[in-house]
């Protein structure tokens, strides 16, 4: 295997060439510490505010892809073959203000200022994908997806979401102009070898291709393995952890793929939720909006499903969804595959079936078919950019008599991992699905779980939840339901707010 | 300035600059990312060391022994400060727990060292091999177990008028409930920060501060060295909402750490730091009691509150608003402080109205649903426009029946169903509710020095800070009306003690009176300019960067042709204040959806409607009074310091755990402003308004939800697990 230990990746226009790094030290310590280029921000060191948040492009099938991600919680040396953009690149040679900028000046988007280079990466990262020329302009409800992950304590946001109104009829920038030329330097930067840096004796090593990753999973069992690092750069920057071996998933050729197998999608261990929620999207709505709601939108540009699964949280979001769809998952040791049905991957709090040199490498997520009901829902405190309180995913499906064959009740935040409800599964067979059906599974779910109690939710209010959203779920699939969507009703909401014309505060 | 008379017309009621919504003077400093912040002071001064802060892990205690060996023998160590090697510290006047802690620990993530290091990872990771022996003791972390201890606080007795006891005892119509507000955390955006840098006995403090000259005094007093020998930096500070009041453990840390050092060093509280190691907004538990006739006339009103703070703290005057709000001869408000050994509670905007309205405004729509009337009726019935507990104080403006009239119109009050968990749409419950808002303002005095050089620039200086607000535009305004020139001939310079001495960013005082301190320098530098261009007789005209009397105008830059010119001067009060009661206004109005299956609240419509004197930009004020009724959204949803009783902090210590809201969690919102002027307040003829807008919009959500769902909760934050049980079967 031929190791390559030079970092190499474009900062702006300029490429940069590292060795000896830290494999933990993250993008924003670079950029403020070693750089001082001090526009990005820390507010909070974990991926919470978004304060911090830069665009990363890479290539994608030859064309870069520019994405918003939290440079607090992402490895430097992860940015190998990319392009990195900060507040700074985003001013005009000339002096002047990038448009993205100048929306802020204009509307009051900023305030305290702490916040608002973030913010404007953020809007820049909107502009960029999705403000066409001309005439262009996001929807109220991408300018909402694209601006969660960023939290501002003054403005109250409305100024904020004004300046992203404002980015239409896009015109070519300093950025654009130099597409062609950056296009080319990350094309060359790309190779087959594996990337290895470190210091001190700890290592980080980024393989290109899955055999590579095999090869350094087995002879590194004690690896951390990290793909987005939306998780392990939270042990690094709070609980202080000192990983020795770090071997990275992103610029692993394939393991982003997604395939489709007719009845079931194969999604490789490196799908970020991002392309996730492209394909699972299209399987059924509630999976749209399930990963809609997974982190926010940096957060979900870098983690990954593999990633999602594999670090074996009992909160994760797609595990619960994945487990009632029937998912399988494929682990791969060496040369060795594997294949589990997903819900036996999770053992018990803190454990998963994973043997030692062993790495997630897919997962198979069936489609649905004639006669399945299918409804996910994500209870959190808060709307966005929130852990679950609780997760549940419902798949029912009904045979030609109209009565339940098969039932799959997964839940998240209910028990030490994501686990299906086999007893209010069981008052479900063989029935009719009606009120009555669901309200005898509700009751059922006692025996399933024993929720703990947090500061999330109380365990008496998990499982009646737990119990509510059958209900719902029956409501919902009731021929001629009414619409009951927090979605739904936000889009209803914007419509209906014509008498209060609200966030247009730039006239002000 | 002596302001002693209700001001008359004056230059600032051309309002050619003044009242215009001009976009923030700051904004392109911002939007760039260029804007300096304490910590990223690098230019400043060469060899800054990092300080890394360790806090106390027990609530309550001594410390019996601190083991540095292995922390001063790690990496890149230079120092490490401790109670112990830091020598005899004072304590500010501001500060009621000790900034750094030892060997007697007051409470959880006190500072108890400070490692200085060449790197921050050095000292990061020198601090945690720092082994600490506690001696844990028991402490009191339970309010409301706490409370049947709670006395009053020094300086604050009871007030009231009448006898309420008898009067409410003889109330055809009563209520008689009590409310709780948790603990809530300022979660400002930028984490506290300083650089110190010692030059023999002089002391240099580039730090994020809202009230400069409190923060020299302070740091003065805790190092008993002369305030002259400080300076205090900080023109860009990234949120305070009260939580940079006070100067903190960074900013003496770095000071002593510097000292130690022999050079200068830069400390940064970490964010999961920042919530036990500082202060917060202190939970309370509020019973209000109102007695009215049947036709609604309020004739006993009572309002007891009750919050906890360490030894010597002081209470949340959660009681101060329903001194003034509404009529009624006999009244009742009554703090008692608890003591209570979780970190320091103190200001978190609007402190005292922001908690008490939460609980008076549900009291208020409790009361109009006993009555049978509507609750803007039921408001407006009992307005009063003379302070009620001393008849001799009006108002100096008061248009709370206005704010409500007009916000009911346009927010389509008329539409809301009386009859709670009467309107669905599909599974959602729908509710409108209502509340006042009320805020005092507060008037302090406030200088400013003004320079004008040749080329016509006017400099502005004043150790008044920037905290987001919009200072520093609405003073370049100021300046620019006053002195007749256009705003890219203003430059304005804050937040340094060597500037005069401001009224500082706090209370909601800071733009009336900054600007007025402003105004009165701007007004001396005319009278200096005009006797040096020889206009001795009249009063001339300032405009167009003119100076003019009769047919006769001279450039205003012809003044300092021969070297700059200066004035410095500044606000000061009478007893207008003492004459007059000062508040602002609001009605806030919002439309929420539950989810009658899982109980989850959606905010939908927002509107305030208020009455705060000029608004001397509408953009800035507009984004102020949003952001507030955003911070008060989240209390009223989401917002809570979970207190670990046995260990005593508070738990959700991070911006994961303590959920301020998020984008998508704020729908639509509107705000008015109505005409005022309030000529009793200061030549400006403004008031606050920073804080006006989270004062009530929690209390107007928590109706809302009752309107939609019928279910009252008292508790804040509204989290979906009160509601549940008590909704309506779902179908």
């Amino acid at each position: 295997m031929q190791h390559r230990r030079t970092i190499r990746f474009l900062l702006g226009n300029e490429l940069r060439e590292l060795t000896d790094l830290d494999p933990t030290l993250t993008v924003l310590d670079w950029l403020r510490g070693a750089e001082r280029r001090l526009g990005t921000k820390e507010g909070c060191a974990e991926g919470d505010c978004g304060a911090c948040t830069v665009v990363v492009g890479r290539l994608v099938d030859g064309v870069v892809r520019y994405e918003a991600i939290n440079a607090c919680i992402r490895f430097l040396a992860t940015l190998d073959g990319c392009q990195l953009l900060t507040v700074e690149h985003l001013k005009r040679p000339d002096g002047t203000l990038h448009p993205v900028q100048q929306a802020m000046v204009d509307c009051h988007g900023s305030q305290c200022g702490f916040c608002t280079p973030g913010f404007v990466m953020s809007l820049y990262a909107l502009y960029r994908a999705e403000v066409a020329s001309p005439g262009g302009v996001p929807d109220e409800q991408r300018i909402d997806d694209a601006l969660a992950g960023n939290l501002c304590r003054c403005t109250g946001y409305a100024p904020i979401v004004a300046a992203a109104q404002q980015l239409r009829d896009r015109t070519t920038d300093h950025i654009d102009e130099a597409l062609p030329t950056v296009t080319r330097a990350l094309a060359a930067l790309a190779d087959d070898a594996v990337v290895e840096t470190g210091r001190d004796g700890r290592r980080f090593l980024a393989p290109a291709t899955v055999d590579q990753l095999a090869d350094l999973v087995l002879a590194n069992p004690e690896a951390t393995i990290v793909s987005g690092a939306t998780d392990v750069g939270l042990w690094v920057t709070k609980h202080q952890k000192v990983l020795p071996t770090v071997i990275y998933t992103g610029r692993v050729a394939g393991l982003a793929r997604i395939t489709n197998r007719g009845d079931a999608l194969e999604l490789g261990a490196g799908v970020t939720f991002t392309a996730a929620k492209a394909a699972l999207g299209g399987l059924h709505p509630d999976l749209d909006e399930l990963l809609r709601r997974v982190g926010a939108e940096q957060v979900r540009n870098a983690g990954t499903i593999g990633g999602n699964i594999a670090n074996g949280s009992p909160i994760g979001d797609t595990p619960p969804a994945l487990i009632a769809l029937g998912a399988s998952l494929t682990l791969r040791r060496g040369t060795q595959r594997r294949t589990l049905p997903l819900q036996d991957y999770f053992l018990a709090y803190g454990k998963q079936d994973r043997q030692s040199g062993e790495f997630v490498e897919s997962v198979t997520v069936p489609k649905l078919g004639q006669g399945d009901l299918f409804a996910a829902y994500k209870i959190s405190k808060r709307f966005d950019q929130d852990i679950s309180a609780l997760c549940a995913c419902f798949l029912v499906t009904l045979g030609d008599d109209g009565l339940i064959t098969r039932a799959r009740l997964a839940y998240g935040g209910m028990a030490g991992t994501p686990k299906r409800a086999a007893a209010a599964e069981a008052a479900l067979l063989g029935r009719p699905w009606d009120a009555t059906a669901a309200r005898d599974a509700k009751a059922a779910l006692a025996q399933d779980f024993t929720p703990l109690s947090d500061w999330r939710a109380s365990a008496a209010y998990r499982l009646a939840v737990a119990g509510n959203l059958l209900l719902k779920f029956q409501a919902e699939s009731a021929p001629g339901a009414p619409a009951t969507r927090v979605l739904v009703q936000r889009a209803q909401a914007f419509k209906a707010g014509c008498d209060i014309a609200s966030r247009g505060v730039c006239n002000a | 300035m002596k302001f002693d008379t209700p001001a008359g017309t004056n230059p600032i009621d051309q309002l050619t600059v003044v009242g215009k919504p001009t976009d923030r003077i700051d904004g392109p400093l911002k939007t760039t990312g260029t804007a300096p912040y304490a910590y990223e002071r690098h230019d400043v001064v060469a060899g800054q060391a990092y300080g890394h802060v360790l806090g106390a892990a027990i609530a309550k205690g001594r410390i019996t022994r601190m083991d540095m060996a292995d922390a001063q023998a790690a990496p890149g160590v230079i120092t490490i400060v401790t109670a112990e090697t830091a020598g005899p510290l004072g304590k500010g006047k501001w500060n009621t727990a000790k900034l750094l802690g030892g060997p007697d620990i007051q409470h959880y993530h006190q500072a108890v060292a400070l490692v200085v290091a060449e790197t921050f990872e050095q000292a990061r990771d020198a601090a945690s091999l720092i082994k600490v022996d506690y001696q844990a003791e028991p402490g009191a972390y339970d309010l409301a177990a706490a409370r049947e201890g709670a006395t009053e606080a020094k300086g604050e007795p009871d007030t009231g008028a009448g006898d309420f006891h008898s009067a409410f005892a003889a109330a055809p119509v009563q209520l008689d409930a009590t409310y709780t507000t948790p603990d809530q955390s300022h979660a400002m955006m930028e984490p506290h920060a300083s650089i110190a840098a010692w030059n023999g006995d002089k002391l240099t403090l580039w730090t994020a501060n809202q009230m400069i000259r409190w923060g020299v005094k302070d740091v003065a007093q805790t190092l008993n060295i002369p305030e002259e020998n400080i300076r205090l930096i900080s023109p860009y500070i990234g949120g305070g909402f009260g939580g940079k009041l006070f100067v903190r453990s960074d900013a003496l840390l770095a000071a002593l750490g510097a000292k130690a050092a022999g050079r200068p060093v830069k400390v940064a509280l970490h964010r999961p730091l920042i919530v036990n190691n500082t202060t917060h907004r202190p939970a309370t538990i509020q019973r209000i009691r109102i007695g009215a006739t049947k036709d609604g006339k309020i004739t006993a009103i009572g309002h007891e509150s009750w919050s906890g703070d360490l030894p010597d703290g002081k209470p949340e005057t959660a009681v101060q608003q329903t001194r003034l709000l509404y009529a009624g001869a006999n009244r009742l408000t009554a703090m008692r402080l608890a003591v209570l050994d979780l970190p320091e509670g103190n200001a978190m905007r609007a402190p005292g109205e922001a908690p008490g309205l939460m609980a008076l405004e549900i009291a208020m729509d409790e009361m109009a649903e006993k009555l049978g009337m509507d609750p803007i009726q039921f408001r407006i019935l009992n307005d009063t426009q003379v302070d009620p507990e001393k008849p001799g104080r009006p108002f100096s403006q008061r248009q709370l029946i206005a704010c409500l009239q007009q916000g009911a119109e346009r927010f389509g009050w008329a539409r809301r169903k009386p009859t709670p968990a009467s309107v669905r749409e599909g599974r959602w419950l729908v509710g409108m509710g209502v509340a006042a808002g009320f805020r005092n303002n507060l008037v302090t005095k406030s200088a400013a020095r003004v320079r004008l050089d040749g080329q016509g620039v006017v400099t502005v200086e004043t150790d008044m800070t920037d905290i987001g607000t919009g200072t520093y535009t609405i003073i370049a305004q100021t300046a620019a009306e006053t002195m007749g020139v256009p705003l890219d001939k203003v430059v304005v310079r804050l937040g340094d003690s060597r500037f005069p001495v401001s009224c500082g960013s706090g209370g909601q005082w800071g733009a009336n009176n900054a600007t007025a301190g402003v105004y009165a320098a701007c007004m001396t530098l005319r009278q200096a300019v005009a006797q040096k261009l020889g206009f001795n007789a009249t009063e001339p005209r300032f405009a167009d960067g003119q100076v003019s009397s009769g047919g006769h105008a001279v450039p205003l830059a012809l003044a300092a042709k021969d070297g700059e010119m200066a004035a410095e001067d500044g606000i000061e009060y009478a007893d207008l204040h003492k004459r007059y009661q000062q508040s602002t206004f609001a009605g806030h109005f919002v439309e929420v959806g539950v989810d009658a299956a899982t109980g989850e609240v959606r905010l939908r419509r927002m509107l305030a409607v208020c009455a705060a004197g000029r608004i001397l930009n509408p953009k800035s004020a507009r984004s102020q009074v949003i952001g507030a009724m955003t911070m008060g959204a989240g209390a009223a949803l989401m917002e809570e310091l979970a207190v670990d009783k046995r260990r005593g902090f508070f738990v959700n210590h991070d911006l994961a755990g303590y959920e301020v809201p998020a984008h998508a969690d704020i729908p639509h919102q509107e705000v008015i402003f109505l005409d005022e002027v309030d000529p009793i307040s200061s030549p400006m003829k403004a008031k606050g308004v920073g804080e006006l807008g989270i004062c009530g919009v929690g209390a107007a959500v928590a109706n809302a939800i009752y309107n939609a769902t019928g279910v009252r909760v008292r508790d804040y934050p509204i989290t979906l697990d009160k509601l549940l049980d008590h909704l309506p079967e779902i179908a």
